[in-house]
């Protein structure tokens, strides 16, 4: 008996020196104190050091923490209990959260760096007027392919995918509407179709590529195409962008019908607690400089035409990464076509995966 | 015999390297310079120097101890109550009907208990962080010390309380001085339980993380998104390294106690 109370004491006690050091720890931080900031984003999105100077700058603490999916993102800002400050949604998961009330309008007056975004990124159809949310960084989807093991073969259109040559070879990014629109697009239809019987028609198109296909996976494709585990593969421009840095054989190319537009945008949620100061971060991010030091580190594409200036310019000009929009018109943003239909597409997106080869 | 002792120790061996690789292959490539878990280019300290120098991590690390500690002192303590609960109930029924109802608790799937504790506590309106991830690891730890507990009980021989009984000792006297001295093994078994699922459980804590708490695995996996730094191999590393000394510590202390025991009965 003395034993088990000795030794629960022990325990109780340890926890609340460990539990003491870490509020200590806290404190020193300033992570407890009443002006912080809690900024929600996506994992590496962000490069640290600009943390740092926005908390030397303002004096606020920032709290920073991630997610990996928008969708897991959501739920937490729905469920309530926390309290995010500014988060950083893709575009169609602006949209939603619009709809179903969770984001605060922002106050224009406070972000005079607003300015510097290209116009091209504003006013787009998921936030007409930028009311709730502000450009972070924009891409599309695409192709990386290993010249080496292609052989000199050249990638330019999504077309190309389906010749017979490229058995087992190419790895697909698990979601679906990347994969349905890239059945959609290789047709020449828009990304946003809802037409049933073109949507048919894609994914039957898709169901021949199966021979081809080596696996659909997640965010590892990065690891398996630097690693030459295959020769293609469809993925996001940045997650290319640092692929490419790491196996000089490969190759990024947005194809010529036509692809998707994306955008991560930095919005207030309903949680904030801190409005002023998510104002005050947001124009930070915003300010040309930092935008560039941020994209530099990232590797995406920023929407800040100012901090083009203050990028190397291998980077900018890179036209894999920073198009001209008048050589390929056809890049569409996703708009959210619905809770039907998204259904319609992931159906559509599982039926494709079942398909034997 | 011989030669079926050698097949034997060369199975252990071939298990214990499948089941130690992982580890040496995390912790070979934390002194990469590459900055990759393939190709390895040169040696460096620059993870180990990247995982002392980030606050955040550690504050994470203290959390994620305090959590396990506290979780598995508290659920031990209701365990073994409700394992008593359940010794003591007469209808065999009704003990049936307990039992199962803590068994469910264990099968049922962590993101289920995880999603109904958050929408819990977000009506009851407890802020996510250190209450609420402490509260739901002591729930979902109580089930399991029962279920290391019980047993032993079952074990104890009934005789035992009556022969305390008949010497003149109280209720409480039973509890003290026959009953918990009796099952010590199993609340130890249940502790350590505990404290293992605590320190690696994702699901259920994924869900209930929120404002500025975090703890290790949480963390871990929403770094990993923009593939694992090689910094998340070194805290692993240390963390390993701690866990042997530990493991290390405890098998000294246990030697010691044991050797002390033996001597008493043979004076005896």
């Amino acid at each position: 008996m003395r034993k088990l109370i000795s030794f629960f004491a022990a325990v109780f006690f340890a926890s609340f020196v460990l539990l003491y050091v870490s509020v200590q720890l806290n404190k020193t931080e300033g992570y407890a104190g009443e002006n912080t900031l809690t900024v929600y984003n996506w994992g590496d999105y962000i490069d640290p050091a600009l943390i740092k100077k926005f908390e030397k700058q303002t004096g606020i603490k920032v709290i920073y923490q991630t997610f990996d999916s928008n969708e897991a993102m959501m739920a937490k800002i729905a469920q309530g209990g926390t309290t995010f400050d500014v988060a950083v949604p893709s575009e169609y998961a602006v949209s939603k959260m619009k709809e179903d009330g969770l984001l605060i309008p922002l106050d224009h007056s406070k972000l005079p760096n607003l300015k510097y975004i290209n116009p091209r990124f504003l006013n787009l159809s998921f936030d007409p007027g930028n009311k709730y949310s502000v450009p972070y960084f924009w891409g599309t989807v695409g192709i990386v392919y290993n010249r080496e093991m292609l052989g000199g073969k050249k990638i330019t259109s999504w077309n190309d995918l389906w010749d017979k040559d490229l058995r087992n070879q190419i790895l697909l990014v698990d979601g679906a509407r990347e994969v349905i629109g890239m059945g959609l697009n290789s047709l020449h239809y828009s990304l946003n179709d809802t037409n049933k019987k073109h949507l048919q028609e894609a994914k039957e198109k898709l169901d021949r590529l199966t021979p081809n296909v080596k696996a659909i996976v997640g965010d590892e494709i990065k690891m398996l195409l630097a690693n030459e585990e295959a020769a293609i593969g469809v993925v996001w421009s940045g997650d290319a962008a640092e692929i490419i840095a790491e196996n000089d054989n490969l190759d990024y190319v947005v194809p010529k019908e036509g692809s998707n537009l994306w955008f991560d945008n930095m919005v207030i949620p309903k949680t904030a607690k801190n409005i002023e100061g998510a104002h005050r971060f947001i124009n930070f991010m915003l300010d040309p400089k930092n935008a560039a030091q941020n994209a530099e580190y990232v590797g995406y594409s920023t929407p800040n035409e100012k901090a083009l200036d203050y990028l190397p310019k291998e980077i900018t000009e890179d036209k894999r990464f920073y198009p001209d929009f008048e050589s390929i018109g056809n890049l569409e943003v996703y708009e959210n076509l619905g809770k039907r239909m998204l259904a319609y597409y992931n159906e559509l997106f599982l039926q494709f995966k079942m398909h034997r080869k | 015999m011989r030669g079926n002792k050698k097949w034997a120790n060369a199975y252990l061996v071939f298990v214990f390297l499948i089941l130690y690789t992982p580890i040496i292959y995390l912790i070979y490539y934390s002194f990469n310079s590459g900055g990759t878990m393939h190709d390895f280019e040169g040696f460096t300290l620059e993870w180990y120097k990247e995982v002392i120098g980030d606050t955040r991590l550690w504050i994470i690390v203290l959390n994620t101890l305090t959590i396990a500690l506290l979780a598995a002192a508290i659920s031990t303590i209701l365990g073994v109550m409700g394992a008593l609960a359940i010794y003591y109930v007469k209808k065999r029924q009704m003990k049936q009907l307990l039992l199962t109802l803590n068994n469910v608790l264990i099968v049922s799937p962590d993101v289920i208990i995880g999603a109904s504790f958050l929408i819990l506590f977000t009506i009851i309106g407890i802020q996510l962080g250190f209450t609420s991830v402490l509260l739901s690891h002591i729930a979902f730890s109580v089930p399991i010390v029962v279920l290391m507990v019980l047993p032993k009980l079952q074990e104890m021989s009934p005789t035992l309380i009556d022969a305390a009984r008949d010497l003149g000792a109280n209720q409480w006297d039973v509890l003290t001085k026959v009953i918990l001295p009796f099952i010590t093994p199993g609340i130890f078994a249940g502790f350590f339980m505990a404290l293992t699922y605590s320190l690696d459980d994702f699901a259920v804590t994924f869900f209930v993380t929120g404002n500025g708490f975090s703890t290790l695995s949480v963390e871990i996996y929403s770094r990993a998104r923009q593939g694992i730094s090689l910094s998340i191999n070194a805290l692993s590393t240390l963390l390993f390294l701690f866990t042997v000394v530990l493991v290390i510590g405890y098998y000294f202390i246990s030697q010691k106690s044991s050797t002390l025991y033996g001597m008493r009965g043979r004076r005896k």
